[in-house]
């Protein structure tokens, strides 16, 4: 299955929801391709080939055959396959549990391992760990979203006023590309993340690293008097540091993401020079200003202050 | 013209009956009521009842109950089709060529009423399916 | 044997009325073998001939626009209908440049946002569900052997209404200013336009439904009322009874979208929190109310392609249908389960997985009455002795298409399979496949097909096999791979795509190969124009099939020559001389000797004949009418609501006069002779008249709205934990209850107006009319006081919101109410309403009926409900 295996394809699984998705779309596909022969056959024969009339009989029979006999069967089988595994597809979390909401457009991350009383903040890209089964809360502060991974498993909308609820286990270690879903306005289709499945043990040591403040070599770093300079903190947090805005992303370890902007850039100097300068013409109708009138040299330090923050 | 094999009563026995015509929608009016309660029944259950998912076999014996009602209420009225249609046509499962009389229509509309109830009969189980295997409110 | 019955529903009129009862028919029925074997004089022939033509003469010059006959409106619409099908066309061809690099930049997002949108909104609105009516429009009464319609013009109206609001809605493309949410317009993100782009989708689209419901009724009521005698429901050609079927979906499927773009427009112009979380709203309100019609809309489309091909194939087959009460059986059954599936749209809306599963089942569960359709074709086929023609390509290459479609629906109606593959470019294969296999394709195999019925000419097999293999080939290329491309990831509605990926190579494909689609399209459409002026001649019946449609001769005007009396399933085939005795005017209705245009209306289940109905020719009142009515709806979009209240007051004028001026035209004598001497009435009234029916279905469609309304007040109880909240005002109980006893008083003198007239006593009517809008007056304005006065705040949160919108609406009605009890006390002052020609009165009464049911569900929804929860 070479040509099925982008980075954002359903045949290439790496979670135990997906896997058992696939299977049910193998098995249906089969299906499907034997019935359509069948009865394209069946109407071709029909249609050019059968000479003499057909007796009653052998016509009664088709109709109650294969007009209802067959479809009864299949689609039972079917639908008691199918049923069956929604139970295991919405099991609950054994854990950890992340609250991703959508905005315009990009995702808001939050981490609540059991037990904590505040979480760990990121956005744009989710980690899980292998081998557990992860609950994620979808909530939507401005339109409907859709979350969907389809390496790990289906989608869920997020939509404001409702708190929506799924669960993945993923069973491989790898990177993998998600994007919303449902249609959410101008830059729906620059609303996308990455997903990076880690060993258990190693999440939990990213997982504390990122649940760390802005390091302190960081805040005496010329950028971070530009990025206070300009305002910066007003939208966006800088976690320990005056920096509490929430309108944007917590930018507290925004060079350690692999994607910038929700999985439209990649995270280099370059690319957060350009974004700064002019978000909107990468992204129609995105929140953030332009900062065309900032001195070049100040917006690459910036920039790579910001890309230095892991 | 007139009909082959029926008496000269026939036109005045079976005259009119809009009633039959409105008697084929019996048997799809069951499986809506009994969808409409699955669905209602579980919706509100699974956001109005406190500890829903504790008690999830209250619904789903609920709907269970429901379920042998509809099956109920369209095998009666599929027995009636049965012989409004089985009455001097013994022959075919499918019904052939019509003859113009008004028994071969009050036949025809028996025959409707029964295949209607047969698949609703279906569409009743198929309803009932989720409870026994989706059975949460997840 | 004489005709008894004269269809009355429920009791007996009382001995005191029957004076001034229609009388009933009389005369020899049905005819002896005798009668029809008489020939008819030639000469008389000739003069009847040329009466009728006078009569059934289309007008000429720059009047000919006046038309309202069915052959001359269902061309208008259906070639408005393909009009706007290729414009829509033209939208999905520049999606697909822009579509067929990554990262292209041939259109910006809101262009591109803008095109999807429009694309699958006049796709539906103003090509399938309209091509449907159209189709029928200019086929029914061919098929029933009847003159016309019984309203022909309310289908000018609703046509012309179809028209102007078409151009309005299609035509904001050119003006860079069309909605940009996508044809189900979800809120919130709908919300967030500026503009008048949402406008122009809720407003410009609720006027064409309510010309579609507009012409739902007339085919209903056609099809229950304008059948030939003898044609009982099971002689009915099947095309007729989906016609029924569908009618009645669209009856009780468009009425729920109404009453949710009442809301949106509510939540859009004023304010009210209907959709908004924050004041207590829900935007999944919407997603259920557009689907309880959107996907009812699917079969609506879906199953006339249904009733084409099960006209076609018995031709082709020459024999009758296999199986004609299994069609049946699947044509109503399919109606019926077609709504249990609309939550099937809204499987990734985290709903708990068991609600899920009854859509999941329901969704299954209607493919056996599909496959049931499908498999009495293939019996048929296999029955008869087969040949093939362009009709069947067209039919052989639908089947190919649909039956991929089909199973691609059997995987997405289940549920943990869609929460892959929704909302990506799986889906829009899926609905694609089923759109062209259930629709287009039938629908063009219906146009070749019944070409000579409307021009007497064929269309060309050489450029009709072109344009099936390029259409044909052209879809396949472009769309079996959408099926990947979806499912490696590519999300429907975006504009554009990173090269990484990997979904480029599929989509240069499909780009590519929707050019070879519309290259075909070229090849038909140049040859649907091109027959119509210099196609062969063919004789009238060129496939020799068995039903009444291809009996009338195309050059002439009268639709059928005389009116047939049917007692098989085919006739044509299975009648002795039948066509001879058709066009030498033995049958029914033969002749005009008054110059005016007739039709036999019939019994429901057994065509006896009950009256000859005479319908109106040429008229100007439908366009102002339709001027106006589309001021009503397009004026508020510019926020212009003086001006849009004034056009509904003129519409609401032009209406009434243009019943008045037709109530108050009686015919000249009690009954005519309606050939092979049969008598029959020339007036009738109540349940009777073709008139009382449709009044009948129209109110089902309004209570389905009303209904959809008090659905939004359960579904915010159980979807919000703060609804009502703690401690809001209620609505005044005394006023409510006020309002109640007023409004059943005036229903109950509008009731006794109708019952004393009957009995001989007008002026005891007059006086009841006269009191009856007082009270309602007195009922509405307690009804109004009952919420304004406690101070409900519907722009606070959705609790009074919604019992405001329950409340106005039901006002709306209640002026309504008032506006007929004037109009009947006008007539019955004027003289023009007696107790012999009292149809109006029984109209507005059954109207009152549903009056009086929404009243009392509004007092105790509105003031009883809250004070239980």
């Amino acid at each position: 299955m070479s040509g099925c295996e982008g980075p954002q394809s359903v045949f290439r699984t790496g979670g135990s929801d997906a896997a058992q998705l696939e299977h049910l779309f193998l098995v249906m596909l089969a299906g499907a391709v034997v019935l359509w022969l069948g009865i394209n056959g069946l109407f071709y024969y029909a249609s050019r080939v059968s000479a003499r009339p057909v007796s009653r009989a052998r016509v009664e029979a088709l109709i109650l055959g294969g007009g209802v006999g067959l479809p009864v069967v299949v689609l039972t089988a079917l639908l008691v396959y199918g049923l069956s595994i929604m139970p295991d597809q919405r099991a609950p979390g054994d854990g950890l549990r992340l609250r991703v909401t959508g905005e315009q457009f990009w995702w808001r991350v939050e981490y609540w391992p059991e037990g904590a009383e505040a979480p760990v903040v990121s956005a744009n890209e989710v980690r899980l760990p292998v081998g557990r089964r992860t609950e994620i809360e979808l909530a939507a502060t401005d339109v409907i979203h859709s979350f969907w991974l389809p390496a790990l498993g289906g989608k869920t909308d997020l939509i404001p006023g409702r708190v929506n609820r799924m669960s993945l286990e993923p069973t491989e270690v790898g990177t993998w590309r998600g994007q919303c879903a449902e249609f959410c306005g101008l830059s729906h289709a620059l609303m996308a993340f990455q997903a990076i499945t880690l060993e258990e043990a190693e999440f939990g040591a990213w997982l504390a690293r990122e649940a760390q403040g802005l390091a302190p070599e960081a805040r005496t770093a010329e950028g971070y008097a530009i990025f206070t300079a300009q305002g910066c903190g007003g939208c966006h947090a800088l976690r320990g540091t005056e920096a509490r805005g929430t309108v944007g992303p917590d930018l507290t370890h925004v060079g350690g993401r692999a994607t910038l902007a929700a999985g439209i850039l990649p995270m280099t100097a370059d690319a957060l020079t350009d974004w700064i300068r002019d978000p909107a013409a990468f992204k129609p109708g995105v929140e953030m200003p332009g900062y065309d009138h900032m001195d070049p040299d100040e917006l690459a330090t910036l920039a790579l202050w910001l890309e230095g923050l892991r | 013209m007139t009909a082959r094999r029926h008496s000269a009563g026939g036109e005045q026995e079976f005259a009119e009956e809009r009633a039959s015509l409105v008697r084929i929608t019996f048997g799809p009016l069951i499986w809506a009521m009994h969808f409409l309660l699955s669905y209602a029944g579980a919706a509100v259950f699974c956001a109005k009842f406190p500890h829903a998912s504790e008690h999830l076999d209250l619904l789903v014996w609920g709907i269970g109950l429901a379920t042998l009602v509809a099956l109920a209420g369209i095998a009666w009225q599929g027995q009636r089709s049965f012989h409004q249609w089985r009455k001097g046509n013994e022959d075919s499962l499918i019904e052939e060529d019509a003859d113009g009389s008004s028994e071969d229509r009050h036949q025809f509309l028996g025959h409707a009423a029964l295949l209607l109830a047969v698949i609703s009969a279906v569409g009743v189980i198929y309803t009932a399916l989720p409870a026994f295997l989706t059975a949460t409110c997840r | 044997m004489t005709v008894a019955d004269p269809e009355r529903l429920g009791r007996p009129i009382p001995a005191a009325a029957d004076r001034f009862a229609a009388p009933a028919p009389s005369g020899p029925f049905p005819p002896t073998p005798e009668m029809l074997a008489e020939p008819v004089p030639p000469d008389l022939a000739a003069a009847q001939e040329d009466r009728l033509r006078k009569a059934w003469k289309a007008p000429s010059g720059w009047r000919y626009w006046s038309a309202v006959n069915n052959s001359e409106v269902g061309v208008w619409y259906t070639l408005t209908c393909l009009a706007f099908m290729l414009g829509a066309g033209v939208l999905a061809l520049l999606m697909r440049v822009q579509l067929a690099v990554p990262e292209n930049g041939f259109l910006s997002a809101d262009r591109y946002n803008q095109f999807f949108t429009m694309h699958g909104s006049a796709m539906m609105f103003l090509f399938a569900v309209p091509m449907f009516e159209a189709v029928s429009i200019l086929l029914l009464p061919a098929l029933l052997g009847a003159r016309d319609l019984p309203f022909p013009r309310l289908s000018a109206f609703g046509y012309w209404c179809f028209l102007i609001g078409g151009v309005f809605v299609l035509g904001s493309v050119f003006f860079d200013a069309a909605p940009n949410s996508g044809w189900f317009m979800y809120p919130p993100v709908s919300l967030q336009q500026e503009g008048v782009g949402p406008d122009i989708w809720l407003l410009g689209l609720s006027f064409i439904e309510v010309a579609s419901i507009a012409a739902a009724v007339e085919l209903i009521v056609g099809t229950l009322k304008c059948r030939p005698p003898g044609m009982r429901v099971n002689l009915m050609p099947l095309y007729a009874w989906y016609v029924m079927v569908v009618g009645g979906m669209i009856l009780f499927a468009f009425p729920p979208l109404i009453a949710g773009d009442f809301l949106y427009e509510l939540q859009s112009g004023f304010d009210w929190p209907f959709f908004d979380p924050e004041r207590g709203g829900d935007p999944l309100l919407w997603q259920h109310l557009f689907w309880i019609f959107g996907h009812p809309e699917v079969y609506i489309i879906f199953l006339p392609s249904i009733a084409l091909t099960a006209m076609i194939v018995p031709t082709f087959a020459r024999r009758p249908i296999v199986g004609y009460s299994w069609i049946v059986l699947s044509a109503v059954g399919t109606g019926f389960l077609s709504f249990g599936l609309w939550v099937h749209h809204m499987f990734t809306t985290g709903l708990p997985a068991l609600s899920l599963g009854f859509f999941s089942a329901a969704s299954e569960a209607v493919v056996i009455p599909t496959g049931v359709q499908l498999f009495a074709f293939v019996a048929t086929l296999l029955a008869g002795r087969a040949r093939m023609g362009l009709p069947m390509l067209w039919i052989a290459g639908a089947l190919a298409i649909f039956t991929a479609g089909g199973l691609t629906g059997v995987m997405v109606a289940i549920a943990p399979f869609d929460w892959q593959a929704h909302d990506t470019y799986f889906v829009v294969a899926h609905l694609h496949y089923t759109l062209f296999g259930g629709f287009v394709f039938p629908v063009i195999a219906g146009a070749v097909y019944f070409y000579p019925v409307v021009t007497g000419r064929m269309l060309s097999e050489r450029l009709g096999r072109w344009a099936f293999w390029l259409i044909f080939a052209g879809f396949n290329i472009a769309f079996l791979p959408m099926h990947l491309t979806g499912l490696i990831g590519m999300p429907r509605r975006v504009f554009t795509y990173p090269a990484e990926m990997g979904w480029g190579g599929l989509n240069m494909v499909s780009t590519l190969a929707s050019f070879v689609i519309a290259a075909g399209f070229a090849v038909l459409v140049w040859d649907l124009l091109r027959a119509a002026w210099v196609g062969p001649r063919t004789s009238r019946n060129p496939w020799n099939a068995g039903t009444l449609e291809f009996v009338p001769d195309p050059d002439e005007n009268w639709g059928t020559r005389s009116i047939p009396y049917v007692h098989t399933r085919y006739p044509a085939w299975e009648q002795e001389a039948f066509v001879e005795r058709v066009d030498s005017g033995r049958f029914y209705l033969p002749d005009a000797p008054e110059g005016l245009r007739e039709t036999l209306v019939t019994s429901v289940i057994d065509a006896r004949p009950l009256q000859v109905l005479r319908v109106p020719g040429p008229s100007w009142i439908t366009h102002v009418a339709a001027l106006f009515t589309a001021g009503a709806f397009i004026l508020p979009v510019y926020h212009l609501y003086w001006a849009a209240g004034v056009s509904s007051a003129l519409a609401i004028l032009t209406v009434c006069v243009w019943l008045y001026l037709s109530a108050r035209s009686h015919p000249e004598a009690e009954t005519k002779d309606a050939g092979l001497g049969l008598r029959l009435p020339l007036y009738v009234s109540g349940p009777s008249s073709v008139g009382w029916w449709a009044m009948w279905i129209t109110m089902l469609g309004d209570a389905t709205a009303f209904a959809s309304l008090v659905f939004g007040v359960f579904f915010y109880w159980t979807a919000r934990p703060d609804f009502p909240p703690e401690g809001a005002a209620m609505a005044s109980g005394t006023l409510a209850v006020a309002a109640l006893v007023a409004l059943a008083l005036s229903w109950a003198l509008t009731l006794t107006a109708r019952v004393v007239n009957a009995r001989g006593r007008p002026w005891t009517a007059t006086l009841c009319l006269a009191v009856a809008p007082l009270l309602a007056v007195a009922g509405g304005a307690a009804l109004l006081g009952s919420v304004w006065l406690p101070d409900l705040d519907p722009t606070s949160h959705v609790y009074p919101a919604i019992l405001w919108a329950i409340v106005i609406w039901t006002l709306v009605h209640v002026g309504g109410g008032i506006i007929m009890q004037l109009f009947c006390l006008v007539g019955l002052l004027a003289g023009d309403f007696t107790p012999r020609h009292d149809a109006p009165l029984w109209n507005i009464t059954l109207f009152w009926h549903f009056l009086a049911l929404t009243v009392l569900v509004t007092v105790a929804v509105v003031a009883g409900l809250p004070r239980l929860l």
